[in-house]
């Protein structure tokens, strides 16, 4: 379980993140939504220690999550950035390889290489060079990346060590069709169902309707509102969260409301 | 661009890399024995294994054959080596950190933060710098370039570095104008030097094997080999900051560490080789490119297999500097320009293609 307390992050004298609490459970599905600049990807980069001149704390599995050593912490803690740029002509394979560089067995591990690339539609990517995959084939091969990091429970981490394993995923379906959007959340639930705790920023509310547990709205640095799903079928919510015309936001409410009953 | 696609595939030609390497190895000895073979007076080839073998029991100089290749061409031959071999893997690892195929220790400035301390020694020996050449002896060039180069590093790595990120931007614009700086430095320097020392740094600036004996070769060696052995626990971490440095950091690298050791080892890399032999261009250029088209990106075997080729490389341009124009000894800097600059430009040419069509 990670736990956010208090969570603060200031760049001068502005709060982007301000007083942000919020909890990452096993097997559970967070969804964190809000306007652009609320801050929702500071939150993400605070828990994957990009960020680390954070007030507040944060505390993966009871104890704060700088004090893991962070080998530790990559074998059971993977983060799936917007976009990553790699200009080098790496090939698709070797890209997905490395997300077993926590482990140290890139050159041993072919068999969940190729299951990972199976899982996100890349396998027939496998030769091609990482730079000339179109935006949306790069995003699914980071993510084969990402899932090989955690693909498998941390049998060997002992008592001390990290006992769950986590997934943040930043806009990871930003570039994708409908199909493999819905894909990779079908994914990323069959992840939350192994004991997984995910945690997606997402821009797309009917996506986050169709998928979540649970929802987190920032706004301006703060919690709007967090809770449970039906959160996003409430127009007064949405149209507070993204200043929406009232019209708009019932319209948007209704259609989650469909999205939550259609699944 | 289906078909461009299809063509960025087809021209790499996948030996198994030991293949490769074996290749590269073989070409690089045989270089080695050409050099020492070859020069004003032509020698055997069982003469040269001969002097090798006297060289490693430490036998004494048995003719002047014998002479002529250990006290002359050996040495020469092992700073090409040397030299060659530090300058093409400070390249990969700058490239690396960088993430910016055309980034090389001369882009970012080191290579010029090397020069100026040297220059100031050279011009400032007898004034300001006595001291310094008191303290530390034959040894003032070579350390003094070394710190010049671990200055610059140091400097360019605060400047770039921003909330314990990188801004790459920042550094590489920031190396440009280290490159101004210095250069108005050393210019300034060379104002106000007298003629002998003018003539040391003309030669020295274009880059000349021809200086080296024995003293200054285990210093350069010491520099050069420590980096060397050091660097391949790093190439797993060399491949993840392809990625960013996020991504590498969420890949359990200690990033902030890592990338300041790979940084100290290139500025020692480069500041040994500029102080032994002026700047040399190109080869932390020409090489990595070459490689990565010959095996791809990955560090762990780019790393062995630029060592190999950059040594192989400056061995050829110096035996090229030698006996072009002999008895002319020609700066090997220049040559390395010659053959350097249009394969840097046809790299370029084909970088670019590949950006319009994809």
């Amino acid at each position: 379980m990670i736990q956010v307390k208090n969570l603060s992050v200031y760049r001068g004298k502005k709060a982007i993140l301000n007083d942000v609490s919020a909890s990452l459970v096993a097997g559970k599905k967070l969804a964190v939504l809000g306007p652009n600049g609320a801050g929702k990807s500071t939150l993400l980069k605070c828990i994957s220690q990009e960020i680390s001149d954070y007030h507040g704390d944060i505390q993966l599995e009871n104890q704060s999550l700088s004090e893991w050593p962070a080998l530790q912490r990559a074998r059971s803690l993977a983060v799936m950035p917007q976009k990553v740029e790699l200009t080098f002509p790496f090939r698709a394979h070797q890209v997905v390889a490395m997300g077993r560089a926590p482990y140290g067995d890139e050159n041993q591990s072919d068999e969940l290489i190729r299951q990972a690339m199976l899982c996100t539609d890349v396998w027939h990517l496998r030769d091609r060079p990482y730079p000339l995959l179109s935006g949306g084939e790069q995003q699914r091969v980071q993510l084969a990346r990402v899932l090989l990091q955690i693909w498998q429970p941390n049998h060997d981490a002992g008592r001390a060590g990290i006992q769950q394993r986590y997934l943040l995923l930043d806009e990871c379906t930003s570039a994708l069709d409908p199909a493999h959007q819905h894909a990779i959340m079908t994914l990323a639930d069959q992840f939350a169902d192994q004991g997984v705790a995910v945690l997606a920023v997402m821009h797309d509310v009917a996506l986050a309707a169709s998928w979540a547990d649970e929802i987190l709205i920032l706004k301006q640095g703060e919690v709007l509102a967090s809770g449970d799903r039906d959160l996003l079928s409430q127009g007064d919510v949405l149209q507070q969260a993204y200043d929406l015309d009232m019209a708009l936001a019932s319209q948007y409410a209704r259609q989650n409301q469909q999205w939550l009953e259609f699944r | 661009m289906q078909l461009a696609r299809r063509l960025s595939v087809l021209p790499r030609v996948q030996f198994s890399f030991a293949w490769q390497v074996g290749l590269l190895v073989i070409t690089f000895i045989f270089l080695f024995l050409l050099a020492l073979a070859s020069g004003p007076i032509s020698m055997d080839v069982s003469q040269v294994l001969q002097s090798l073998a006297n060289a490693l029991v430490g036998a004494d100089i048995q003719s002047q054959a014998d002479w002529v290749i250990r006290e002359l061409r050996l040495p020469r031959a092992v700073m090409a080596m040397l030299i060659g071999a530090g300058l093409a893997v400070a390249g990969v690892v700058t490239q690396g950190i960088f993430r910016n195929p055309l980034a090389d220790p001369g882009l970012i400035g080191v290579s010029s933060g090397a020069a100026l301390a040297a220059v100031a020694v050279i011009v400032l020996s007898n004034s300001w710098l006595a001291f310094w050449v008191q303290l530390t002896g034959t040894f003032a060039l070579p350390l003094a370039a070394f710190l010049g180069a671990m200055a610059v590093s140091l400097l360019i790595y605060r400047l770039g570095t921003i909330n314990g990120q990188t801004q790459i931007a920042m550094l590489l614009l920031a190396g440009v104008a280290i490159n101004v700086i210095t250069g108005a430095l050393t210019g300034i320097l060379t104002y106000v030097a007298d003629d002998q020392q003018l003539r040391s740094m003309t030669f020295w600036s274009m880059g000349s094997l021809a200086y080296g004996r024995w003293p200054e070769i285990s210093a350069l060696f010491l520099c050069v080999l420590l980096p060397l052995l050091a660097l391949p626990k790093f190439s797993r971490l060399l491949n993840a900051l392809l990625m960013g440095e996020a991504v590498a950091s969420h890949l359990g690298f200690q990033v902030q560490r890592g990338k300041f050791i790979l940084l100290a080892a290139a500025a020692l890399m480069v500041g040994a080789g500029v102080a032994v032999a002026g700047m040399i261009g190109f080869i932390g250029l020409v090489v990595p490119h070459l490689m990565r088209l010959m095996l791809g990106p990955d560090h762990r075997q780019l790393l062995p297999a630029s060592m190999v080729c950059g040594a192989a490389l400056l061995l050829l341009a110096d035996l090229i500097a030698r006996t072009w124009l002999a008895p002319a000894d020609i700066p090997v800097g220049l040559v390395m320009a010659i053959l350097g600059g249009p394969v840097f430009l046809l790299l370029l040419m084909q970088q670019i293609k590949t950006v319009r069509s994809s």
